[in-house]
C-alpha cells in the first residue's frame, strides 16, 4: 500500500505538479523569459551533447526519414545526416568542411563549415530585442518518441517572420520536435525525432567516414576548408532601409570556384530568423522574380549589372523587400 | 460556374495572381468547391501519372473525411487568438490551398492512413499529445513496420522526389546556384530552427 501511494505521488509529479507549476508562472514576461531559457538550453544541448537517432522531415506534402549522428569532444563537433528514403543523400559536417553527397548520382559538394558555430545563439541583450518581434509562450507538456517534453511557442508579432514551436526534452534539453508555422498558423515544415539515444562522456556515436569519393563523382563546388580565400568585402552594397527590423549580422566575400568573379554574402537577422543576400555579377542565367522551396523563399533581382538574391526561411514579403532595398552606394 | 472553374484551375496550376487570396477564401467557404478542387487535383495527378498504383480511391475518400474531422477537432482546440481571421493572407497561394486540396494523394494517403486507427482518447492536460503519438505511428508505417490491427493496403513505394525550387523557366544551373546559396546561408546564419535547415540540405533533389 505504501509503495502504491509513493508511486501515486511520483506519478503526480509529471502529470499534475509540473503542469501546475508551469501554469502558475505569474506574469507574461516571466513566462517569456522561461520560454527563452528553454530555447537557449535546447540550443546548447543540440551542439554540446553527443546523440544519434532517426527523425522525420515533413515539407511540401513530402515526408522524409533521416538519421542523425552528432558527436562533440574537445576537438569540436562532427555531425552526419543521412536521408533514409530514396537516394541515400548524406551531409557530413566537422569543424572545417560541410560535405553533401549524393551517391547514386555521384555528386558531391564540399564547402566551408561555419566558423564559431559553437557560440551560444542568444546573449542576454538579445532577449529584449527579440520580444519586439516575437511573443514567447510556454504551451505545456507533451510526449514525443517516448520522451517528456516542454512545448515552447515563438509567435511572430508581424508578417515578416514565421512562427515556430519547439518540443524540448525535459531531461536533456534536446529538441524532439519542431514546427515552422506560416502567417495562418499552418505547419509548413516539421521535424520530429522518432528515436533518440544520448551518449555519455565515455561513449560516442558511430559516425562513419565518408564513402570513398573517386573520380567518377562530380565535384559541384569545392573549398579547401579554410577561409584564407575570403577577400575584402565591398561596403558599397547597402540596405536603403531594413524591412521588419532585420539587421546585418555578418558579411563575407569569396571568389566563385573556377571563375574570376566574386560573390558577396550579407546575413541579416532579427535574432531568431535570418536571411542572406548574395550579390554577384550578372550572367546570362540571371533572373528576376520569386521562388520558394518549402518554407524557404528567395527573391532575385538585377541591379547595377549585378544579380541580387535574397534567400532565407522567412515569408516571401521579407526576401522581396530586402532584395529591393539593396543599393550600390559608391563612396 | 465557369468562372469558378477557371479560378480553381488557376489555383491548381499555381497561376494565382494578387487576387488569389480572394479566390482561396471563396474555396475555403464552399464545401462543394473544395470537393471539386480536390477532384480536379486528383485528375491532374492521374494525368501526370503521379498516383501510385496501389491507391484505393474509395479508401482515399474515407481518409480525407477523417482528415476533415480531425482538422475540425484541432481547430476547436486552438485558442481564439489563433483563429483570428483578421490575420493578413499570405502573398503566395502555396500556403493557402495545399491544406485544402490536400495532402497530395501520392504521399499523403500513406502518411495519414494510420490516423484512422488511432485511439480517440487524449489527455487534456497534455496538449497535442495524441497528435504526437499518431505521428510516430505514421512514421513506423512508412518505415514498413507492421502495426497490429492495421490492414490498410497502402503502397510502400511512396515516391520521394527530394527538394526542388519552384522555378518555371530556371535552368539546372540556377537550381544548383540557389542550392549553393541555401547551403551557405544555412552555414553562415544562426537560425534557431532545430534540425530543419540541415534537413533541407539533405533533402535536396539529386537531379538538380
Amino acid at each position: 500500500m505504501r509503495n502504491n501511494s509513493a508511486a501515486g505521488r511520483a506519478d503526480l509529479l509529471p502529470r499534475v505538479v509540473i503542469p501546475l507549476l508551469l501554469a502558475s508562472c505569474v506574469s507574461a514576461p516571466a513566462l517569456a523569459d522561461e520560454a527563452m531559457q528553454w530555447v537557449q538550453k535546447m540550443s546548447d544541448a543540440m551542439r554540446g551533447l553527443s546523440y544519434s537517432g532517426n527523425f522525420v522531415y515533413m515539407h511540401d506534402n513530402q515526408l522524409e526519414s533521416m538519421q542523425i549522428s552528432h558527436y562533440r569532444d574537445a576537438d569540436g563537433e562532427k555531425e552526419r545526416l543521412l536521408s533514409l528514403n530514396g537516394e541515400a543523400r548524406e551531409v557530413f559536417r566537422d569543424n572545417q568542411n560541410l560535405t553533401c553527397i549524393w551517391p547514386s548520382s555521384r555528386k558531391v559538394v564540399v564547402d566551408l563549415s561555419r566558423k564559431n558555430s559553437f557560440s551560444p545563439i542568444f546573449i542576454p541583450d538579445d532577449i529584449a530585442r527579440l520580444e519586439k518581434f516575437y511573443d514567447m509562450k510556454l504551451l505545456g507538456m507533451d510526449r514525443v518518441a517516448n520522451h517528456n517534453t516542454v512545448v515552447v511557442h515563438i509567435e511572430p508579432r508581424d508578417t515578416y517572420r514565421y512562427g515556430i514551436k519547439f518540443w524540448i526534452n525535459r531531461d536533456n534539453h534536446l529538441m524532439m520536435k519542431s514546427s515552422l508555422l506560416d502567417e495562418q498558423y499552418r505547419e509548413i515544415e516539421q521535424v520530429m525525432f522518432t528515436s533518440l539515444r544520448v551518449y555519455g562522456d565515455d561513449e560516442k556515436p558511430l559516425i562513419e567516414t565518408l564513402p570513398k569519393i573517386d573520380e567518377s563523382y562530380t565535384m559541384v563546388r569545392y573549398h579547401r576548408g579554410d577561409s584564407s580565400k575570403s577577400v575584402e568585402v565591398d561596403n558599397a552594397w547597402q540596405l536603403s532601409h531594413t524591412p521588419g527590423g532585420f539587421w546585418r549580422e555578418s558579411v563575407l566575400r569569396r571568389m566563385i570556384q573556377g571563375t574570376e568573379n566574386f560573390v558577396q554574402q550579407m546575413v541579416y537577422t532579427d535574432g531568431l530568423a535570418s536571411l542572406s543576400v548574395f550579390i554577384e555579377r550578372e550572367t546570362s542565367d540571371s533572373l528576376s522574380g520569386a521562388t520558394s522551396m518549402g518554407a524557404v523563399n528567395a527573391y532575385m533581382r538585377i541591379h547595377a549589372n549585378h544579380s541580387i538574391t535574397a534567400i532565407g526561411e522567412v515569408p516571401a514579403i521579407t526576401v522581396k523587400e530586402v532584395a529591393e532595398s539593396i543599393t550600390y552606394r559608391q563612396q | 460556374m465557369k468562372e469558378q472553374d477557371e479560378k480553381l484551375s488557376y489555383l491548381l496550376d499555381d497561376y494565382a495572381d494578387e487576387n488569389a487570396s480572394g479566390n482561396v477564401d471563396e474555396v475555403i467557404g464552399d464545401v462543394n468547391l473544395q470537393y471539386r478542387m480536390r477532384r480536379y487535383r486528383m485528375i491532374g495527378e492521374i494525368m501526370r501519372h503521379e498516383l501510385p498504383p496501389a491507391i484505393d480511391t474509395g479508401f482515399h475518400e474515407a481518409v480525407m473525411a477523417r482528415i476533415a474531422r480531425e482538422v475540425g477537432a484541432v481547430q476547436d482546440r486552438k485558442p481564439r487568438a489563433m483563429l483570428d481571421s483578421s490575420t493578413p493572407a499570405p502573398l503566395l497561394s502555396r500556403g493557402i490551398f495545399k491544406p485544402i486540396a490536400g495532402l497530395a494523394v501520392a504521399a499523403s494517403v500513406a502518411i495519414v492512413t494510420v490516423a484512422l486507427w488511432q485511439p480517440q482518447s487524449q489527455d487534456a492536460r497534455q496538449p497535442d499529445a495524441g497528435l504526437a503519438e499518431a505521428d510516430q505511428i505514421k512514421i513506423q508505417q512508412l518505415a514498413g513496420q507492421r502495426i497490429a490491427g492495421s490492414a490498410v493496403p497502402v503502397s510502400t513505394g511512396v515516391p520521394t522526389r527530394g527538394t526542388r525550387w519552384k522555378i518555371d523557366r530556371g535552368s539546372p544551373e540556377l537550381q544548383q546556384k540557389l542550392n549553393a546559396y541555401l547551403v551557405n546561408h544555412t552555414e553562415y546564419s544562426n537560425s534557431v530552427q532545430g534540425l530543419i535547415p540541415q534537413a533541407r540540405v539533405a533533402g535536396f533533389d539529386a537531379q538538380q
